[in-house]
């Protein structure tokens, strides 16, 4: 039998503000590079990246969406496909901190009701500019049930964890068609790792 | 100085241009006779001086002596009255003055920005000859992006395929194809399992624009 390039495909979509790094995040994950100038995302873009997780090589097709509000009518219809979902805001920026919650929305009327989400508080070596406390982030986190990281693309922090964990998050979660040997430790591991109480 | 200052007030504005000939032509007595809206430094000094050499003639008596210390006193604060309300004055003229050009400025630009004012709350005038003017539709873009994503999502099989070629992963006489399908799974395409036999890959990449996967 011929190999496959992949045994999964994951979708995942970047969402929050404009300027609080999603792209940065995305090419730090994808090519592992970080570029300074700022270029704003015309409606919305992919990028893919292959991942090997409990011996499954498993594609992810990341979304890339444009936060600017002259965009949303664009990217909110690319929601409805996601399995996974980071919901990106910057350390130094309250405003789009504060946002959250109105992304959050957008999650609840456009996505799938079993989306994965994850909250990253990204440009965390920026400590002298920082104006949401960790600890904000990890309590708005805990209050809808969903992970937190802060990151840095710039420096390299955390990028590569937050989108292993949210692929481990879907891939607990996957049902498996052709139960075989390889299927018996993801079925199985489910509930012991995972900190989360929600039901798949 | 028995004059309704309303009058005089109404009247200033067209006649300020006259006012200090006026004092001066009269002499320093000619002072007195001017209304209180008109008054200057000079005239306080002209009254002061009038009003001393009377003092003077009334002789040494100590009662003169006393009330003299209280005109002086009283002269002293007409002045800076007259000072300030002079000042007060200047500042209003030289604010009206901006003011004035600044309706002959926008009478000027008149027809266009009151256009912009009429269009009402939510529209907007494009300006035909900037060369950044919007002007494509959000569908228009739309399908552009679409296309451009799956172009690429295209080229990102294509490479792949390339690569399985290039390490020898399948042999060129084997059609990949059809293989390749069978075997990758897409996670979560339960209820897509009918047609899965038909879906090209790039199909199953284009589900998450479809939407149709719940």
């Amino acid at each position: 039998m011929a190999k496959k390039t992949y045994d999964l495909l994951f979708k995942l979509l970047l969402i929050g503000d404009s300027g609080v790094g999603k792209t940065c995040v995305l090419f730090r994950f994808s090519d592992d590079a970080f570029n300074t100038t700022f270029i704003s995302t015309i409606g919305i873009d992919f990028k893919i990246k292959t991942v090997e997780l409990q011996g499954k090589k498993i594609k992810l097709q990341i979304w890339d969406t444009a936060g600017q509000e002259r965009f949303h009518t664009i990217t909110t219809s690319y929601y409805r496909g996601a399995m996974g979902i980071m919901l990106v805001y910057d350390i130094t920026n309250g405003k789009s901190f504060e946002n959250i919650s109105k992304w959050l929305r957008n999650i609840d009327e456009h996505a799938n009701e079993d989306v994965e989400r994850m909250l990253l508080g990204n440009k965390c070596d920026m400590d002298d500019k920082r104006v949401v406390p960790k600890g904000k982030g990890e309590q708005i986190a805990r209050e809808h049930g969903i992970r937190f990281f802060e990151t840095s693309a710039k420096a390299n922090i955390n990028i590569e964890k937050a989108f292993l964990t949210l692929a481990e998050d879907i891939l607990r979660k996957t049902p498996v068609k052709e139960p075989n040997s390889e299927n018996v430790d993801i079925s199985s591991g489910g509930g012991v790792t995972g900190w989360k109480s929600k039901c798949c | 100085m028995e004059e309704p200052p309303l009058r005089e007030e109404e009247e200033e504005g067209d006649e300020e241009e006259e006012e200090e000939e006026e004092g001066e032509e009269a002499g320093p007595e000619g002072a007195l006779g001017k209304s209180p809206f008109q008054l200057t430094a000079e005239d306080v000094y002209d009254i002061s001086y009038v009003m001393g050499r009377e003092l003077m003639a009334l002789g040494s008596d100590p009662r003169v002596t006393q009330l003299q210390f209280k005109i002086v006193r009283v002269l002293e604060m007409l002045e800076t009255l007259v000072n300030e309300g002079n000042l007060t004055v200047e500042e209003l003229r030289m604010e009206r003055d901006s003011l004035r050009k600044e309706v002959e400025g926008l009478r000027r630009e008149g027809p266009a920005a009151g256009r912009e004012v009429n269009l009402g709350p939510d529209k907007m005038v494009v300006d035909l000859t900037d060369p950044n003017r919007p002007r494509f539709t959000l569908q228009e873009l739309r399908d552009v992006l679409q296309e451009r994503n799956k172009l690429k999502s295209q080229l990102f099989v294509a490479q792949e395929e390339l690569q399985c070629y290039k390490s020898g992963l399948i042999p060129p006489r084997e059609g990949p194809r059809g293989r390749r399908e069978k075997d990758a799974v897409v996670a979560r395409a339960r209820n897509a399992s009918k047609n899965k036999e038909e879906k090209t890959i790039i199909r199953k990449l284009f589900f998450f624009r479809s939407g149709k996967q719940t």
